[in-house]
């Protein structure tokens, strides 16, 4: 799955503008589907038709949206102020860089005269550098969304440093569910979402114009293993993590439970997962139309809204094994 | 009906938002007998229908009081101790030495402790220890822990109901079984009553984390008329200095005002109340009203919808208080202003006249 990780995460999609790696989804996974649609929102929804006649609809969702920036003024000299799209934090901007949809990179700097300088910055204070010499040099304008830019990288002997592993990690593992799927007797409708790091709004959108019967969001989570870590009981390493609530849902327990079961029927490693902040497309899915049982699987991250975000690859084969195990079985409530 | 014996039974079922089954369970026995037919939705939420006379097609009025409680959820075993989080607003200054049932493999008996304050982080040494300081201790040694707990189990505050004097009742998860309870009430009178409406009691889930049942139940019922039953600020207990925003317990059904609420539905509720010669007293409720009526107000096109409130003290506490008698008044309320409901009632309720 290496290589096609490193092309998602890699890809340029700020929310709102998913247009590029849609597009990129869309031409990894051409020939699989039964039928894909793109939805007046921008979601891109793979369809694998049902099998049998005791099938469920199952949605699936993984957000193609990464967290971003955007250019709110540019001044005499051609540097730029910009906004957030989704959780930024000043703190991992400064020295940063960001990339525009035309290609254009532009580096993260900090006003050096600020209020309290013993503090840290906020976003008011940092502007992105294009190494213009005018406004009139400057080669984007105000509007234009970037999205950070690193290159992946191995870390030890089964980690990926990457940015936008949140959520190209889960748009990689649902291409490799979609690939390895031969023999679901459900309806498995593959939701590549929009806009989840600015409140959920394509999953919620694709989740009312399918009337699924299930819902499972493929989403990243944090970890408890690092120095001074929140107290959480997932590690990276550890398993999929099965959700049980976050700060925007309590998973249905129906749900987690048959996923704990099948995780267990494979021979699987798995975790149980409380994220105190932060939540995912399956919150949307949830309430939609009349309500729909919702859960997730998470693959555990450290270092979430940061340009290296990390994950452990066998943990990324471990929610492929689940979900494809989940849906090759009955799925009874 | 003996509405304490029934209100008491609902406050023993932890009923944790996500997790009602056993609240579902008692409120579908007490309700079967009152209704003619029996749903519960995909999320969990129980629909109680009782048929009106009015010809087909007959408009609908969705009654919704929440069912699930407050309580508490297993983030991680550190050795013989769980450590928790809230489900819902828990308010931690009344947590250390609650009782509680662990529902782990099995009901494990609890209790709630707080490490002390020179074991705690600096910033939470002094005032109120926060949640996710605290700890529950069910006396097991950590291996046995770890057999009969997972992490995010649910934990329920297990205090018992405490009659008081004066017709007053002390419990756990008043907030909202009272509401419960008046709707079997409300149900109990219309037996002897049958609407020309049909009726369909909901008793909604996770109220306390997203309003989600509300939200899901009134798409899928598409009701013409929705009413949220949930309680509100009882007067009393410290709170003398907000007059506008609280309700002394006995002063009857709160009845709520403000853009949650369709104007002229406030206005017939009060006017029943006013036939009834029964005390009643006005809500203020500028923003969110706190309750499900948020979410139905804006399920499908848009649902008139009205909150009658029930004043409880303490709110969010094991102590919670209720009057009996405004259980009893909220329900006979309700009753009567549904038995009153003609086949063209929505006509009354038009903005633009």
């Amino acid at each position: 799955m290496q290589p096609l990780i490193k092309k998602l995460v890699e890809a340029y999609g700020p929310s709102g503008y998913e247009g590029q790696v849609r597009e990129l989804v869309r031409a990894e996974i051409r020939s699989l589907p039964d039928y894909t649609s793109v939805d007046p929102l921008g979601n891109l929804i793979a369809v694998l038709k049902k099998k049998t006649k005791s099938g469920r609809k199952v949605m699936l969702s993984a957000h193609l949206d990464e967290i971003g920036v955007m250019v709110s003024h540019i001044d005499e000299r051609g540097f730029a102020r910009f906004v957030n799209l989704g959780g930024v934090s000043p703190l991992t901007c400064v020295g940063g860089r960001v990339r525009f949809a035309s290609g254009v990179t532009g580096v993260i700097g900090l006003d050096a005269r600020r209020d309290d300088p013993g503090k840290p910055p906020t976003l008011a204070e940092l502007f992105i550098d294009f190494g213009a010499a005018s406004r009139a040099d400057c080669p984007v304008k105000v509007g234009d969304a970037a999205g950070f830019y690193r290159p992946m990288e191995t870390i030890g002997e089964h980690r990926l440093v990457a940015k936008s592993l949140d959520d190209r990690i889960g748009v990689a593992i649902l291409i490799e569910v979609m690939r390895q799927l031969k023999n679901s007797p459900h309806e498995v409708a593959f939701v590549f979402s929009v806009q989840e790091e600015v409140g959920l709004r394509g999953a919620g959108t694709a989740a009312f114009g399918l009337d699924a019967e299930v819902g499972i969001a493929v989403d990243v989570t944090r970890t408890g293993d690092t120095p001074n870590g929140p107290k959480m009981a997932v590690n990276l390493g550890g398993g999929p993590a099965i959700k049980v609530r976050d700060s925007g849902m309590l998973a249905d327990p129906r749900v987690k439970d048959l996923l704990v079961q099948r995780a267990r029927e494979a021979n699987l490693p798995a975790q149980l997962e409380i994220l105190e902040a932060g939540t995912t497309d399956a919150a949307a899915m949830q309430i939609a139309r009349g309500g729909l049982p919702a859960g997730c699987v998470s693959i555990p991250t450290r270092y979430l809204h940061t340009p290296s975000e990390m994950v452990d690859l066998r943990d990324v084969e471990g929610v492929v094994a689940l979900l494809v195990q989940t849906l090759q079985k009955p799925i009874e409530l | 009906m003996d509405l304490l014996a029934h209100l008491k039974d609902l406050c023993t079922a932890p009923g944790i938002s996500g997790y009602e089954g056993r609240a579902r369970d008692l409120i579908r026995t007490a309700w079967a007998p009152l209704t003619d037919e029996l749903h519960v939705d995909r999320l969990g939420s129980l629909w109680a229908i009782r048929r009106g006379t009015a010809a087909e097609p007959r408009p609908r009025l969705m009654l919704a009081a929440h069912m699930d409680a407050i309580g508490l959820m297993v983030t991680l075993l550190e050795g013989e101790f769980l450590r928790v989080v809230a489900v819902g607003g828990i308010d931690a200054r009344v947590m250390p030495g609650q009782p509680v049932t662990v529902h782990g493999r099995r009901d494990l008996p609890g209790v709630v402790v707080q490490p002390p304050a020179f074991l705690l982080p600096k910033a939470s040494r002094e005032g109120v220890v926060p949640v996710s300081e605290l700890l529950v201790d069910v006396g097991l040694p950590a291996a046995l822990v770890a057999e009969q707990v997972r992490v995010g189990d649910v934990i329920s505050l297990a205090q018992p109901p405490r009659e008081l004097q004066g017709g007053l009742l002390a419990a756990n998860r008043l907030d909202n079984r009272a509401s419960v309870a008046a709707v079997t009430a409300c149900l109990d009178e219309l037996r002897a009553r049958p609407p020309a409406w049909d009726v369909v009691a909901v008793a909604t889930v996770q109220e306390e984390v997203t309003l989600g049942g509300a939200i899901t139940a009134a798409f899928a019922l598409e009701p013409q008329l929705a009413i949220a039953i949930d309680v509100t600020f009882g007067a009393g207990g410290g709170v003398r200095d907000f007059p506008d925003r609280t309700f002394a317990l006995g002063s009857g059904p709160a009845l709520g005002l403000g853009p949650n609420i369709h104007p002229k539905l406030h206005a017939a509720l009060k006017a029943t109340a006013e036939r009834l010669e029964m005390p009643y007293t006005l809500e203020a409720m500028p923003q969110h009203s706190g309750t499900d009526a948020f979410g139905l107000q804006v399920a499908r096109a848009g649902i008139p919808t009205m909150v009658v409130s029930l004043p409880l003290r303490n709110m969010h506490t094991p102590v919670e208080i209720v009057a009996l008698k405004d259980v009893q008044r909220v329900g006979r309320l309700l009753a009567e202003f549904i038995g009153a409901l003609t086949p063209d009632f929505m006509e009354s309720l038009r903005l633009e006249d």
